[in-house]
């Protein structure tokens, strides 16, 4: 069969976005069985104090009024916990304590796998009523939590394994924010997008600041970074793009909790969030070489630089990772587009979903279609502006958007005409 | 009633969606963005129509004709959708045939087009059977389950799957028969198939009166019938068309 153009076009979209519905599948999955049997427990009862709900613990009996300016609170106070993060982040990349940074990425994806990890194994074990005991059950989670960091951080592994390890994460620090109150991840959610934005895009914002650090050293930041097709082992480092050069950064490691017994009351655990330095990657876009690359494999191109990346690079959303990742595209290698997505996007993306199946099934697939609409919408972009994008805010938007309307719009009128067997 | 039927209820309205899926969609990422662009437009109408109706819910269940009104009206407002789909995709086949000159040295085909228009209609109809259905379907996953005054043969859950597989059929395949009447300007198909659509959905009004499903269901399934039939045709005669038209132009070559 001749091949034709309908094969090749989107290919990267399509690797893009796979991964993202397969995450928010299992958090959907997650919440659904969770959430049930988690209210039933008294441990899950009380509230989880993180640092989203340091200035105000919502509880269902409030008054809206005071909910709204309560999760306005919270959802501030976590924005500027996360700008004097990305900050701190962005001070010892510039004095080059690099080491540190991805030692830290390395301890942060251990701790996260096994603690977080650790906590839903427990309920889905619970809830399944598997039997599998404890001894087992800790050297499965160790061992699964020691292999996990050289899958997210070294180039050596097979991909397979090394996406999956980032999906996992996603999925786990994604279960992990679902368990917020409701109007409080509403108001969160939006307010990332609106630092998202304003992070990405301002001259003094911190993740641009990083990105243009890390594009003027000619460095790879270690991060976490989805990536569709990644870069062959032996490349380490990126080269510099001959035309637009794409800075994805990664997000920052995900949130690390740290369970401390301050308050002697047993009924409360304290997680505390040391660090939750959420940044969405800005998708990085990578530009399909035009017809001329074929030749233009480059020998003279391959000289100027020192190294070179081989093989298609694909930018891949990244999602978090303490260091923001950086990827450079050159115009004349890349035949393929690839993009990256960064692990927070993921992360988000997935919590806004889960809320959603709090709700019902109706508001998780109009939110689905509406964030995979949203991320196509700022590839779209990305491949116009060529420089690094926030993946979050129309899709936020567009997903917080749609479920409001289809809560208050759509149910009803399609709820009542399903149950009357009248459908069109 | 239980997981296993939960999810025999998902596959009945949505198996051959499925199928046809993997056999045709998921080997072409441009199609599946295709796809999902089609659920969008079709949740989107969907919305709007709510939002036009939300005033007027929840009707008056005594009497039928608040609900032909409704009908009639979501219905043209989607078929109003699926022509303004339809110029969309005229621009996008612009940018697609300058691509394929670029890259293949060749146009799209017409047998391109017709997944494209595929792959609209199952957008369509997918989205129909998830919303209408499966959505609904989350209480069968436990130990009861739910009958409906109107229709008590059988649980609520297996006759709105079996309407939304008709209706799935339906959507899917009069895409595939619409976008190529417009591209061959042949007016009696493309009025004949808002007229189909109109009439499904009247169909599902005998479904409101009390036994009425048993015979609507399979009144749906006839039209059904008669849409793969009329898309079966069609195909058959481009792909008579296109043989013969090779057969000439090698005919020319030889001699």
């Amino acid at each position: 069969m001749q091949r034709s153009v309908l094969d090749s076009l989107g290919v990267e979209i399509i690797g893009v976005i796979s991964p993202v519905s397969i995450c928010m599948l299992l958090v959907v999955l997650l919440v659904s069985t969770l959430s049930p049997s988690a209210s039933d427990s008294a441990a899950a009862a009380a509230s989880a104090t993180t640092a989203a709900t340091l200035v105000y613990d919502e509880s269902p009996s409030d008054p809206p009024g005071r909910r709204l300016a309560g999760a306005l609170l919270n959802a501030a106070a976590f924005v500027a916990l996360i700008t004097a993060a990305t900050t701190l982040l962005v001070v010892l990349y510039y004095y080059r304590f690099t080491g540190f940074l991805r030692n830290y990425v390395r301890f942060s994806a251990f701790f996260v796998l096994a603690s977080m990890g650790g906590s839903i194994l427990l309920s889905l074990l619970r809830a399944a009523a598997f039997p599998l005991d404890a001894v087992s059950a800790l050297v499965l989670l160790l061992n699964l939590s020691a292999v996990g960091v050289p899958a997210v951080l070294s180039p050596a592994v097979p991909v397979l394994l090394r996406q999956a390890y980032l999906v996992a994460l996603a999925v786990i620090v994604a279960a992990w924010f679902a368990r917020l109150p409701e109007w409080t991840t509403w108001t969160l959610l939006i307010a990332l997008a609106l630092y998202d934005l304003a992070a990405v895009l301002c001259p003094r914002g911190p993740l641009r600041v990083l990105v243009e650090l890390a594009s003027s050293r000619d460095e790879e930041l270690p991060a976490l970074v989805y990536e569709s097709r990644p870069a062959s082992a032996s490349v380490s480092h990126a080269v510099a793009a001959l035309g637009s050069v794409e800075l994805q950064p990664v997000e920052p490691a995900p949130p690390n909790p740290t369970l401390s017994n301050r308050n002697v009351d047993p009924d409360r655990t304290i997680v505390e969030i040391e660090s939750l330095e959420e940044e969405t990657s800005p998708l990085v876009p990578n530009e399909p070489s035009s017809s001329g690359s074929g030749d233009a494999r480059q020998q003279d191109i391959a000289a100027e630089r020192e190294r070179e990346r081989e093989g298609e690079r694909n930018q891949d959303p990244s999602s978090s990772s303490s260091l923001p990742g950086l990827a450079f595209e050159s115009d004349a290698f890349d035949t393929s587009r690839g993009i990256r997505l960064g692990l927070g996007d993921f992360v988000f993306y997935s919590v806004l979903v889960g809320r959603a199946a709090m709700y019902d099934l109706m508001t998780v697939y109009a939110c689905y279609l509406a964030i995979i609409s949203g991320l196509g919408c700022t590839l779209i972009l990305l491949s116009i502006c060529r420089h690094a994008l926030p993946a979050l805010p129309i899709s936020i938007t567009l997903g917080v958007g749609f479920y409001f309307l289809t809560r208050l719009l759509l149910e009803p009128f399609v709820v009542g005409a399903s149950t009357s067997l009248v459908m069109f | 009633m239980t997981v296993a039927a939960g999810f025999g209820y998902v596959l009945i309205s949505l198996g051959p969606a499925l199928s046809l899926f993997v056999s045709v969609i998921a080997k072409k990422p441009f199609l599946i963005l295709t796809l999902l662009a089609s659920m969008l437009f079709w949740l989107i109408s969907l919305i709007v129509l709510s939002g036009a109706w939300r005033g007027f819910l929840p009707l008056k269940s005594a009497s039928w004709w608040p609900y032909v009104i409704l009908i009639v009206t979501s219905v043209g407002f989607q078929e109003a959708t699926r022509l303004i789909f339809w110029k969309l995709y005229k621009k996008l086949e612009v940018i697609l045939d300058a691509f394929a000159e670029e890259k293949f040295r060749s146009r799209l085909s017409w047998t391109d087009k017709m997944q494209i228009a595929l792959a609209g209609g199952l957008g369509h109809g997918v989205a129909h059977a998830v919303f209408f259905c499966v959505s609904l379907l989350t209480p069968s996953f436990g130990p009861a389950t739910f009958f409906v005054d109107r229709c008590s043969h059988m649980p609520f859950f297996l006759v709105s799957a079996i309407i939304s597989l008709g209706f799935m059929i339906i959507h899917t395949f009069s895409m595939v028969i619409a976008f190529n009447a417009y591209a061959e300007g042949r007016k009696l198909d493309q009025i004949i198939i808002p007229i189909i659509h109109i009439l499904a959905a009247v169909m599902t009004l005998i479904n409101l009166a009390p036994g009425g499903c048993a015979i609507g269901v399979p009144l749906l399934y006839i039209i059904g019938g008669v849409v793969l039939r009329h898309c079966w045709q069609m195909v058959w005669r481009k792909l008579t068309e296109q043989g013969n038209r090779q057969r000439n132009s090698s005919d020319i070559h030889v001699s």
